[in-house]
């Protein structure tokens, strides 16, 4: 136990060096990969960096491209809201130096391209906002992935159900007819969606099952919208509306006057997305992650844990064209994972920092880029 | 001087005549006796040695690509394993690892080799750990979890595993190759005909020489080192003949088609992993079906694909399960077109019944069935091999030891032949 104890601080020394040596971007230039600006006083040519993928990402990474560029100002990070398929695609073809993604590489993607990493940059969720008249943001309804994958099969029609009714018992359910909102496009957050009701709901699993596009059923009352940014504004100008986003719209959500709920997870305790109930979620999955950091996390076995957790994963090759951009890549990375894991980065569109454990990791994988 | 004394006397002469022969004689025996031991000692290596090295290469990575596939396949019938499956998973990596063993003990010095069965033996126990995860995941209630660390083990299997297996196959199949090319190779035949020849020549002109000087018609030595040269080397001719048509069609027939089916077997096996990891990965990317497609081109049926070729090469009971194999694959290619457009309809229910169903139609049976028909064809021209090598390495015999005792029969009836022809000048 005693050794237990003292690991997370070592790592934690080991990851404040890391972050202060790529955050001053200085000295250590060479193999090691966190300088990027080369040596003090030597005129360091300007690079760019090509970032491209993730819409959840993108705020968080133009955040991080700017404040990188304030304190590297030899190399400028250029970012595109493209989409992560397009980030595997743009990193595997060599288009992107950095593609972005919520999802981990799927197995065709990797044996396509071994060269392929997916490393992961920060600790997402996906909320659940519905609005519904009366119930502000002040009060959570309590729901579970049955009552949600009934919902979205239709079965469960009024926001007045019983079943929804027995899982809030103390609050006063208006008779509104639900309006289930889902993406058009193929996206992670379907995928996190749908894993969640098809680990909560045998019947979703058979009949429908999950994916980052899956056959919803077709429903009257259902409204399919691109992207997160469009989903969160359908919600709000629909009543009646549920509907599933990206963590970094809660306060966009919470804005537009929408509630978000708190969701049973596999203990059957239902959690807000909240920084404790999140990094309770990952922290039962930090001793079992691969080296190569694919995990899925959803609806894991923490009792306090919000059940819909995921990491954003920067998709990079192992096989740069240059030394001088492998380098760079190394340091924008490295200091992503550590400065960029900061609060003021990561508060506004609450995301949590990662695991000084899964930091690790994260630096193995990126010291194998070359 | 010296050369006009050694030649200036007819005694001088037949001493050198008599040295010339026993030395021809020897020399005869000597790179003849080398030529056949080198063929048969390759021979025997082909049959003994690199051909059962290359099979556990061959098998080694059959057993890789037949566990990933059952594992996966395991994996998606649900949390508990059925036991058969089970059973032919434990039994592959069983497979996998005494096949390691051998190899290992095999390898000596080649670095490649050596580099890639280290990273095989590495690889081996980190797939082996990374399924049991996947398994204990999915039954402690976390499908999702499992499915990834599935996912992983996959991974390490097409990454790590099966490059490294690839190589192992690759350089095993190179030193059969060597060895087979040096059992059947002519140019060290020749160059002991081209000696016998010439030994030949040379008793043929000193028997001339001294019918002519002794007015004797018969030396009975000579004739019969003559008689020894002949016997010999038309032993070694024909047994060369037997032996090299044998182990030319032992590889030609059995070996090689064998080793294209081996490729065929794999790429079979790499569609039904795709499909299944395809099928728990669910990430909307179409790297799976574009593989299909590359891989079901170089399988074939059709001109330089792989059950092709095989075919153009193999006896009539392995062309009959390659044709069988060909239609079958026809009609799985059409099962796996189907299951990727429900994949791409998201169609998850009906695509998972097709993938793991058992009745006419599904992927499962239609799988089996290729594969069967494809291992048949491959039994039956590693038995074409293993006939018709052991035929030829054992064609050699006696011919060592026979050609030697000739070489040593020629050098005495020189010597004894020429002997008297000394004396009747003392």
């Amino acid at each position: 136990m005693a050794g237990k104890g003292r690991m997370p601080f070592i790592v934690l020394v080991a990851v404040f060096l890391l972050g202060l040596t790529a955050a001053c971007g200085s000295v250590a230039s060479g193999g090691g990969g966190a300088g990027a600006s080369g040596r003090a006083g030597a005129a360091p040519a300007a690079l760019t960096l090509r970032e491209s993928g993730s819409t959840l990402l993108y705020p968080l990474m133009q955040s991080w491209a700017a404040a990188y560029h304030t304190q590297v100002p030899g190399v400028t990070v250029s970012t595109a809201a493209t989409g992560s398929s397009k980030g595997i695609a743009y990193a595997s073809a060599g288009a992107a130096d950095i593609g972005t993604s919520d999802a981990y590489l799927s197995s065709g993607d990797l044996v396509k391209n071994p060269a392929l990493l997916n490393i992961p940059l920060v600790i997402s969720a996906q909320v659940i906002d519905y609005n519904v008249p009366g119930i502000g943001p002040g009060t959570h309804l309590n729901l579970d992935g049955e009552v949600l994958a009934q919902i979205y099969q239709g079965t469960i029609t009024t926001w007045d159900d019983q079943a929804i009714v027995k899982l809030n018992p103390h609050v006063r359910l208006p008779p509104t007819a639900i309006v289930p909102v889902h993406r058009s496009d193929g996206s992670g957050d379907t995928f996190l969606f749908t894993s969640y009701l098809s680990t909560q709901d045998p019947a979703w699993n058979a009949a429908i099952g999950y994916g980052t596009s899956v056959a919803w059923p077709p429903l009257a009352s259902g409204i399919a919208e691109q992207g997160n940014k469009n989903v969160e504004k359908k919600c709000a100008a629909t009543v009646g509306c549920v509907a599933y986003v990206g963590i970094s719209y809660l306060n966009q959500s919470i804005g537009d006057n929408l509630g978000y709920a708190a969701l049973a997870n596999a203990a059957g305790q239902s959690e807000l997305p909240s920084a404790t109930t999140i990094n309770a979620s990952v922290a039962s999955f930090v001793s079992s992650t691969p080296p190569n950091e694919t995990i899925s996390m959803v609806d894991g076995p923490a009792a306090d844990g919000y059940p819909i957790v995921n990491y954003e994963y920067a998709i990079v090759s192992t096989r740069q064209p240059d030394a001088a951009r492998a380098r760079a890549i190394r340091a924008f990375l490295t200091w992503v994972i550590t400065t960029g894991n900061s609060a003021n980065y990561l508060q506004p569109v609450r995301f949590e920092p990662l695991p000084p454990a899964v930091v690790t990791l994260a630096g193995e994988q990126i010291a194998r880029i070359g | 001087m010296a050369r006009r004394s050694l030649t200036a006397t007819t005694p001088a002469r037949l001493r050198l005549l008599a040295a010339a022969l026993v030395l021809l004689s020897l020399a005869w025996g000597a790179l003849g006796g080398w030529t056949v031991s080198q063929h048969a000692s390759a021979a025997s290596d082909v049959v003994h040695t690199e051909q059962p090295l290359t099979l556990a290469a061959q098998q080694m990575y059959e057993s890789v690509s037949d566990a990933d596939v059952t594992a996966t396949t395991m994996f998606l019938s649900g949390p508990e394993p059925p036991l058969a499956p089970l059973q032919q998973y434990r039994g592959d990596i069983a497979k996998a690892a005494a096949d390691l063993t051998t190899l290992k003990a095999a390898a000596t010095g080649n670095q490649p080799l050596t580099a890639a069965l280290s990273a095989f033996s590495a690889g081996l126990p980190a797939y082996t750990g990374y399924v049991a995860q996947a398994q204990t995941e999915y039954a402690l209630g976390y499908p999702l979890t499992g499915g990834s660390f599935m996912q992983v083990a996959s991974e390490e299997a097409h990454v790590v595993l099966l490059p490294a297996a690839k190589t192992i196959y690759t350089l095993q199949d190179a030193a059969l190759t060597a060895a087979s090319n040096q059992a059947t190779a002519l140019p060290p035949l020749i160059a002991a005909v081209v000696l016998a020849v010439i030994t030949g020549f040379v008793l043929y002109a000193a028997q001339r020489w001294l019918t002519r000087r002794t007015h004797r018609i018969f030396n009975w030595g000579l004739l019969t080192a003559s008689a020894a040269l002949v016997i010999s080397v038309g032993w070694l001719a024909v047994t060369f003949s037997v032996a090299r048509s044998d182990l030319v069609h032992g590889i030609g027939a059995g070996s090689s088609p064998a080793g294209t089916l081996a490729q065929a077997s794999i790429d079979v096996q790499q569609i039904r992993g795709d499909e299944i990891l395809n099928l728990i990965s669910r990430s909307g990317s179409t790297s799976f079906k574009q593989n299909f497609e590359s891989v079901r081109d170089q399988i074939g049926p059709g001109p330089g694909t792989l059950l092709t070729v095989a075919a153009s090469s193999s006896t009539a009971d392995a062309v009959d399960r390659v044709a069988a194999a060909s239609t079958d694959a026809t009609a799985w290619y059409a099962t796996n077109d189907h299951v990727y457009n429900l994949d791409l309809a998201s169609a998850y229910a009906d695509e998972t019944r097709l993938v793991i169903g058992t009745g006419p139609g599904s992927s499962a049976p239609g799988f089996t069935q290729l594969e069967s028909d494809i291992r048949g064809a491959i039994s039956d021209d590693l038995g074409t091999f293993q006939s018709s090598a052991t035929a030829g390495a054992n064609a050699f015999g006696p011919l060592e030891a026979v050609v030697i005792a000739a070489a040593l029969l020629m050098a005495g009836g020189c010597a004894l032949g020429i002997g008297r022809r000394l004396r009747e000048y003392q």
